[in-house]
């Protein structure tokens, strides 16, 4: 506990004692009824008298009660005494809602002022398109004025129709002349604040925003609603909850209550339920003052903030007023209770010349400029303000930022609600419950926007019976006194005038539960029925209410029915919010999606599915039959993209580069994901759009790589067929790739520019000419760096194989553009690496690149082998040449002879720990590596048991004569790979001249074997004896013998 | 409380508060039941100012109000009431207050072993009488719950689960026909509960599937699950109160500073933390950490103080304690507990000071005896 709260506790308890327990069961003084005798006048003077004699009475520090007291009172009366009728009203409560719109139908202002974003005005229309709850969303990821990396910001306002914002809305909305003028800070102005208080951190998410405290987080919240608003900052009218813990927690423990908003239901919410105007107005002023009176002086800058806020609301005011000349009289300012008593030098509006001097003289005692210093932490009202109307506006709204900001709507969930502003679970479900039951039952019209779609049911005025039910009648008689009078003291002194028991409403709920809990797993009867309908009494008796409330209600249905806790079942106190209401989700009409949601519907339509359900619905596109389909099927796969898993999720086929299905098949939840769908719309106007977007903005980004890129590249030719872009993203990848310090990326990059190229040599003419640049300066780029990869311990040899697979696979295409081979063998020669895995992928590059010949290769494993000092690193040499498969598939058979080896010859205790690396190596490399050696192995080893004991090994066998062997100054190269008979090596013989032209050009010699037939196929190394030699036994001379046309043709037209 | 008694129960203990508490007692009382539901809430929470007494009744339970409301609900009902939580949590505390401020009786227990049998919770026969008079009343031995049900109060049974399912079916037919019938007897052979009977029954949820309740009898019982305290300020409360009960127990005249209750609490915290983070159970503490343990780890040092050192509880003592009761096996909860002296306490000492240095001094010397 800070010091701070320390010294604020003791007068702040006092003063909610005295507050508190007069609400409770009213305090033994204010009871009095020869004191209450003498209330009755327009004037706050006695009650403020009898609350400073109470002071001195019971406080020991009496002087700083008195003052908290006094000042309550003379906050209310401050705030009525205000000519624009301040409406005071707290965040999705019925009585609100209620006392809203009774008061609109008596006074049918001209002009309401709401205490909403100004920026927002324009969405409201669009909320007749929508089934509450929604939010309306202000939005921006373009930021100007803002810190770099802040964004997106987002602001959300949820309106539910349990609410007096809506009911101001709608009255507004419908009422022909009435004008709606919002006053509060524009997002932009929200940030702006959130941005000059906290420069390094986030926004600030308190004025009911952000995170959920304890009593709201609950994990066992079913589906995705509670995240429906994302990580937006909340803004709603009205939040009023105690601003330092310890006055909450004296208020839930004298209320025997177990959160803010069952306190809140029993001690406000239901005795104002049917209060009329006055009575409505004048203790909910009271409470906002007890709040803002209350409160720690070290609280975050938050009172700072409020008051900003309440100076540039007052301002916009004046200025409507000033503009428009419309009289105060005729307007209402709706705003949370905590700004109605606000001291701000710019509260109200400007008195008329005629009244300057009547408001001189005030009734009303000026606030008092300070506390004593022990109580310096319970913060008085702004010292000496001036008399409403008679300050100077001096405040200036300060300029909104260059920053672009999008509007809209988003569908909101109760859930949502009470996730974000701390509310307890199901707390705004039984709100919405409460309303609909008030409205039922005290007659009152509500205000609906003509259109609104999903009307909550129930909640119509029951015109009959109103007239006839006390509890509708304003609190303390019926009738009625003058308007603006003292009610407080009324107010105070008698307890809530509740409701007896619903006997019939609660019935029904213990038997409702029990049956849903039997739906859910649970096993109850007819017995838990009545069990719950006894406790629930049971409970409100014992915690002082006459009639159970539904968290009474919920504590009884735990209590008598939850025997176990089943991970994954729905608990029993989520049932009863199910029950009482359940989660309500709203949602965002067509008319008033944005442009590329309505397009997307539109787009979607040949599916014939209804896209505004919440359920998963599944689309069956079969593409041949219905060739129509395929934009649907197009649009489909860039949705998949760009928005989150599970909004449409492919059951059936793929689309990917060069790759459509005929068939697709489609779980849909776009109605589900309204939300995100409707933030995509603020990127941009089509899908194509958002999608091109999101791709430059990969590929454009400072952490971009030129594997990202590609990626991109990819996507683009995939999804967009756009060559313009995808020829724009691979430029960039260029530009990534010879910028690139690291090569961590190498496979990725590898397999990515592979898949490109094949793409492009099937589909285009030419190759674009990025990709061109990209191989080579991909090999210039990878020449450079090999040397260091191989040395540098935090490359794997992953990266190192991948690279060389890059420069020994695409050799081909890097020469004929230009490259020069002598770079990549300078670089070979120039890497030594120590670790064993990378000697290996050295010995195989160099193998390839012909600096090492196959016997030598094998020699030099061969003495691995018979070295007793480096058999323990053997394995880690084998997975090298494992790897060498990639940039030298050739080597193949060499590995499979290796792997045989190995496990002939190494000693079990180096072999077997080996094992697993060896397979979890493959696993990884199951695509590519696998087959290879599978294909390998199946040619060297018998297929057949009794094949195996005449078997040798192709490698045990004895060498073939060496004059088989060609030697000539073709090099060690030439030396590995023996000549063999065959057609193909005719052909050569017989023809020369190219293959010498273009040794010539190569700078190599060539030598020609004296004869054909030199070596044959069968006695060939396995090695050489894969590739591409077909023996005068082979099939393919069987093949060309028995269809001779083909190869005569092909004679006769090299005129042989 | 008297001499004789080492550890009196709660309805002796509180016999004063209780006589007062039902004489301003003016609310509707259940059955038999000596207070209503809200006095007998307000004995077990404690009172508030705004409760009007005129005398301040203390807290002697912590925890969660809306629990106890439940537990008193549900005695008033027609089911038991079944308390579940983990080892530590107050269970049979609770149990005890309730069954005092109910029916001024708290010590009809039946303690569930696994060698309960279903005699311990009906009856049994007095077997001298027996061969000498034959089978009578007199020479039947009635159970503590049977003694309940005849006197119309509340039996307790600790440790449900830990009874063979057998036994615990024994429970059935009292709870629901709320009568026990002697087929020895051939007259006066049906013990009929009187109104305001009712059982509390405590069950470790450590213990869950050992002796699993059957459906029938868990029908029967309503379930209120105490939660292991994790609110400091509340587990404060908890130790102080029990602390001081203690010492007074003892009679010990020993101050307990609020900074080494601060750092009894703090340590149990972080051993709490690294136990949750733990991946294997050889890098937690074998112990559960409960509030009871950290009572039990003060009181050690308390006596500890008292008997063997200056008669002032210094940091060094309570983490010689500390690492006394908590360290059960060598080497892995030693190795915690240096672990955890040496990487957050010692860094802590340093940069806070206060008690911190002798408490990682004393918890030092502890482990080096220990090892």
């Amino acid at each position: 506990m800070s010091p701070v709260v320390n010294v604020v506790n003791e007068p702040a308890v006092n003063a909610v004692n005295a507050v508190n327990g007069a609400v409770n069961a009213g305090d033994a003084r204010l009871a009095d009824p020869r004191a209450a005798a003498v209330e009755g006048h327009n004037s706050f003077g006695q009650l403020r008298g009898r609350l400073v004699d109470a002071a001195a009475a019971f406080a020991a520090d009496s002087a700083t009660l008195a003052e908290i007291l006094a000042g309550l009172v003379d906050d209310v009366a401050w705030a009525l005494d205000e000519r624009l009728e301040i409406f005071p009203v707290c965040h999705h409560s019925p009585a609100s809602a209620l006392a809203m719109a009774r008061r609109l139908r008596e006074k049918r202002p001209k002009v309401i002022y709401l205490e909403l974003c100004e920026d927002l005005r324009p969405l409201l229309g669009e909320l007749r398109n929508c089934s509450l709850p929604v939010a309306l969303q202000a939005f921006a990821h373009e930021l100007t004025g803002f810190p770099a990396g802040s964004g997106p910001l987002s602001v959300i306002a949820p309106i539910t129709e349990a609410s007096a914002e809506y009911q101001a809305i709608a009255y507004a909305l419908e009422t022909p002349g009435v004008e709606l003028v919002l006053v509060d800070w524009s997002a932009d102005h929200l940030f702006q604040w959130e941005n000059r208080r906290r420069p390094a951190a986030g926004p600030s998410t308190d004025d009911g925003a952000g995170p959920a405290p304890a009593d709201a987080a609950d994990p066992e919240r079913d589906g995705d609603q509670p995240a429906l608003h994302g990580d937006a900052v909340g803004v709603e009218i009205g939040d009023l909850r105690p601003r330092f813990a310890e006055l909450e927690e004296f208020l839930l423990r004298h209320g025997r209550v177990r959160h803010w908003s069952e306190w809140w239901d029993q001690y406000v919410e239901q005795p104002l339920a049917g209060a009329d105007h006055d009575t409505y107005r004048q203790a909910m002023a009271l409470v906002g003052s007890l709040f803002r009176r209350l409160r720690p002086s070290d609280d975050d800058g938050r009172h700072a903030r409020d008051e900003a806020r309440e100076r540039h609301m007052w301002t916009r005011i004046r200025e409507h007023l000033a503009s428009s000349g419309v009289d105060p009289a005729d307007c209402l300012h709706v705003c949370g209770a905590f700004h109605a008593v606000s001291r701000v030098p710019e509260f109200g509006a400007p008195a008329p010349a005629a009244d300057a001097a009547s408001t001189a003289v005030d009734p009303v005692p000026a606030p008092e400029p300070a506390l004593p210093a022990a109580s310096a932490a319970v913060q008085p009202a702004a010292p000496g303000p001036p008399a409403p109307g008679a300050a100077e506006a001096g405040h200036e709204i300060p300029p909104v930022t260059g920053t672009r900001w999008l509007y809209g709507l988003i569908p909101s969930s109760h859930s949502a609600i009470e996730a974000q502003f701390g509310l307890a679970g199901g707390s705004v479900s039984i709100a919405a419950a409460t309303w609909a039951k008030a409205v039922a039952r005290t007659g009152v019209a509500p205000f609906r926007l003509s259109g609104q779609r999903g009307a909550a049911k129930g909640a119509r005025p029951a015109k009959s019976r109103a007239a006839t039910r006390s509890g509708a009648g304003p609190v303390g008689g019926t009738s009625r006194p003058a308007e603006g009078a003292e009610r407080l003291s009324g107010f105070l002194e008698s307890p809530p005038a509740l409701d007896g028991i619903d006997e019939d409403e609660l019935l029904g709920w213990s038997v409702d539960i029990v049956r849903l809990a039997r739906r859910n797993g649970y096993l109850a009867s007819t017995a838990d029925a009545i069990a719950v309908f006894e406790s629930s009494i049971l409970l409100a008796g014992m915690r002082n209410r006459a009639r159970p409330t539904p968290y009474d209600f919920q504590d009884a249905a735990v209590t008598c029915i939850e025997k176990d806790v089943v991970p994954g079942r729905r608990d029993v106190r989520r049932l009863c919010e199910i029950l009482l209401g359940g989660d309500r989700v709203g949602q965002v009409g067509y008319d008033a999606l944005p442009p590329l949601a309505r397009d997307v519907h539109d787009r979607l339509a040949p599916l014939g599915l209804d896209l505004s359900k919440r359920t998963v619905q599944r689309a069956l596109l079969d593409l041949t039959a219905n060739p129509e389909l395929a934009p649907c099927s197009h649009l489909l796969w860039m949705l998949r993209y760009l928005l989150p898993d599970g909004a449409v999720r492919p059951i059936l086929g793929v689309r990917r580069l060069g790759e459509r299905s005929p068939q697709e098949s489609w779980d849909l939840a776009i109605g589900r994901h309204q939300r995100v769908l409707i933030e995509l719309g603020y990127e941009a106007v089509t899908v194509e759009q958002a999608l091109e977007q999101r791709l430059r903005r990969a590929a454009w980004a400072p952490d971009a790589t030129a594997a990202g890129a590609l990626a991109a590249v990819e996507d683009a030719v995939t999804f967009l067929d756009s060559r313009r872009l995808a020829d724009e993203l691979g430029a960039r990848a260029v530009e990534l790739l010879t910028s690139e310090r690291t090569v961590d990326d190498a496979p990725e990059v590898l397999r990515r520019i592979r898949r490109l190229l094949d793409h492009y040599r099937v589909s285009e003419p030419t190759l674009p000419a990025w990709c061109e640049q990209f191989v080579t300066r991909g090999y210039a780029h990878y020449c450079t760096l090999l040397p260091i990869a191989f040395a540098a311990e935090d490359t794997t040899v992953r990266q190192v194989a991948s690279m060389l697979g890059f420069l020994l696979t695409l050799e081909n295409l890097a020469l004929a553009l230009g490259c020069d081979r002598a770079q990549l063998e300078l670089a070979v020669r120039q890497s030594h690496p120590e670790e064993p895995a990378r000697t290996a992928l050295l010995w195989a590059a160099q193998t390839r690149l012909g600096q090492l010949s196959m016997a030598e290769l094998r020699a030099r494993c061969d003495g691995l082998l018979a070295n007793p000092l480096v058999i323990p690193a053997f394995p880690r040499y084998l997975a090298g040449f494992v790897q060498a498969l990639e940039p030298v598939p050739t080597l193949a058979p060499f590995v499979v002879e290796v792997i045989s080896k190995a496990f002939a010859r190494l000693p079990d205790h180096v072999l077997l720990p080996w094992l697993p690396t060896l397979i979890r190596t493959l696993r990884d490399h199951a695509a590519e590596h696998v087959p290879t050696l599978v294909r390998e192995a199946g040619r060297t080893f018998p297929a057949g048991l009794a094949d195996l004991d005449a078997w040798t090994a192709p490698w045990s066998a004895p060498a073939a004569p060496p004059g088989q062997a060609a030697t000539g100054p073709g090099g060690a190269w030439a030396a590995a790979r023996p000549v063999v008979a065959g057609p193909l090596t005719d052909l050569l013989v017989g023809h020369p001249a190219t293959t010498d032209a273009l040794a010539a050009l190569l700078d190599l010699e060539t030598e020609w074997p004296s004869s054909t037939g030199a070596g044959r196929a069968d006695q060939a190394d396995p090695v050489a004896g894969s590739d591409n030699v077909a023996g005068p036994d082979s099939e393919a001379t069987a093949l060309l013998d028995r269809f001779p046309t083909t190869a005569a043709a092909v004679a006769a037209l090299i005129g042989r | 409380m008297t001499a004789e008694q080492l550890r009196a129960p709660a309805e002796a203990k509180y016999a004063e508060e209780l006589d007062w508490l039902e004489s301003v007692d003016d609310g509707p009382k259940p059955f038999s039941w000596r207070l209503s539901p809200r006095m007998v809430r307000l004995f077990v929470l404690g009172s508030q100012r705004s409760d009007g007494l005129d005398r301040q009744i203390d807290q002697k339970w912590f925890g969660d109000t809306s629990l106890v409301e439940r537990a008193i609900v549900t005695l008033a009902s027609d089911r038991g009431l079944l308390l579940i939580g983990d080892p530590g949590t107050g269970k049979s505390w609770l149990a005890e207050l309730l069954a005092a401020a109910i029916s001024r009786d708290s010590t009809l227990v039946v303690q569930g072993t696994a060698g309960t049998t279903e005699d311990h919770i009906k009856y049994s026969w007095n077997v001298s009488m027996v061969i000498a008079k034959g089978q009578s009343r007199e020479s039947m031995i009635p159970s503590p719950i049977m003694t309940a049900m005849e006197r119309g109060v509340i039996g307790r049974f600790e440790e449900l689960t830990r009874s063979t399912s057998d036994v615990q079916d024994a429970l059935i037919s009292i709870l629901s026909e709320k009568y026990v019938s002697i087929p020895e007897l051939d007259s006066d052979n049906v013990v009929f509960a009187r109104p305001g009977f009712s059982i509390i029954a405590t069950a470790n949820s450590r213990d869950r599937g050992v002796n699993d309740l059957s459906s029938a009898l868990k029908r029967r019982f309503n379930f209120v699950r105490i939660p292991v305290v994790t609110n400091k300020r509340s587990e404060a409360d908890i130790v102080r109160f029990r602390t001081a009960e203690l010492l007074r127990r003892h009679q010990i005249e020993l101050d307990v500073p609020p900074t080494l209750l601060d750092i009894l609490l703090q340590s149990f915290a972080d051993l709490r933390g690294a136990a949750a983070s733990a991946t294997s159970d050889d890098e937690k503490l074998e112990s559960a950490l409960s509030t009871a343990e950290q009572i039990g780890v003060l009181e050690d040092a308390i006596l500890h103080s008292q008997f063997f050192g200056e008669r002032v509880l210094r940091a060094g003592t309570l983490a010689g304690s500390l690492v006394g009761s908590l360290a059960r096996r060598s080497p892995e909860d030693l190795a915690i507990l240096n672990k955890y002296l040496h990487t957050v306490v010692e860094p802590r000492g340093k940069s806070d000071g206060g008690l911190w240095p002798d408490f990682l001094e004393g918890g030092r010397q502890a482990i080096a005896a220990l090892s």
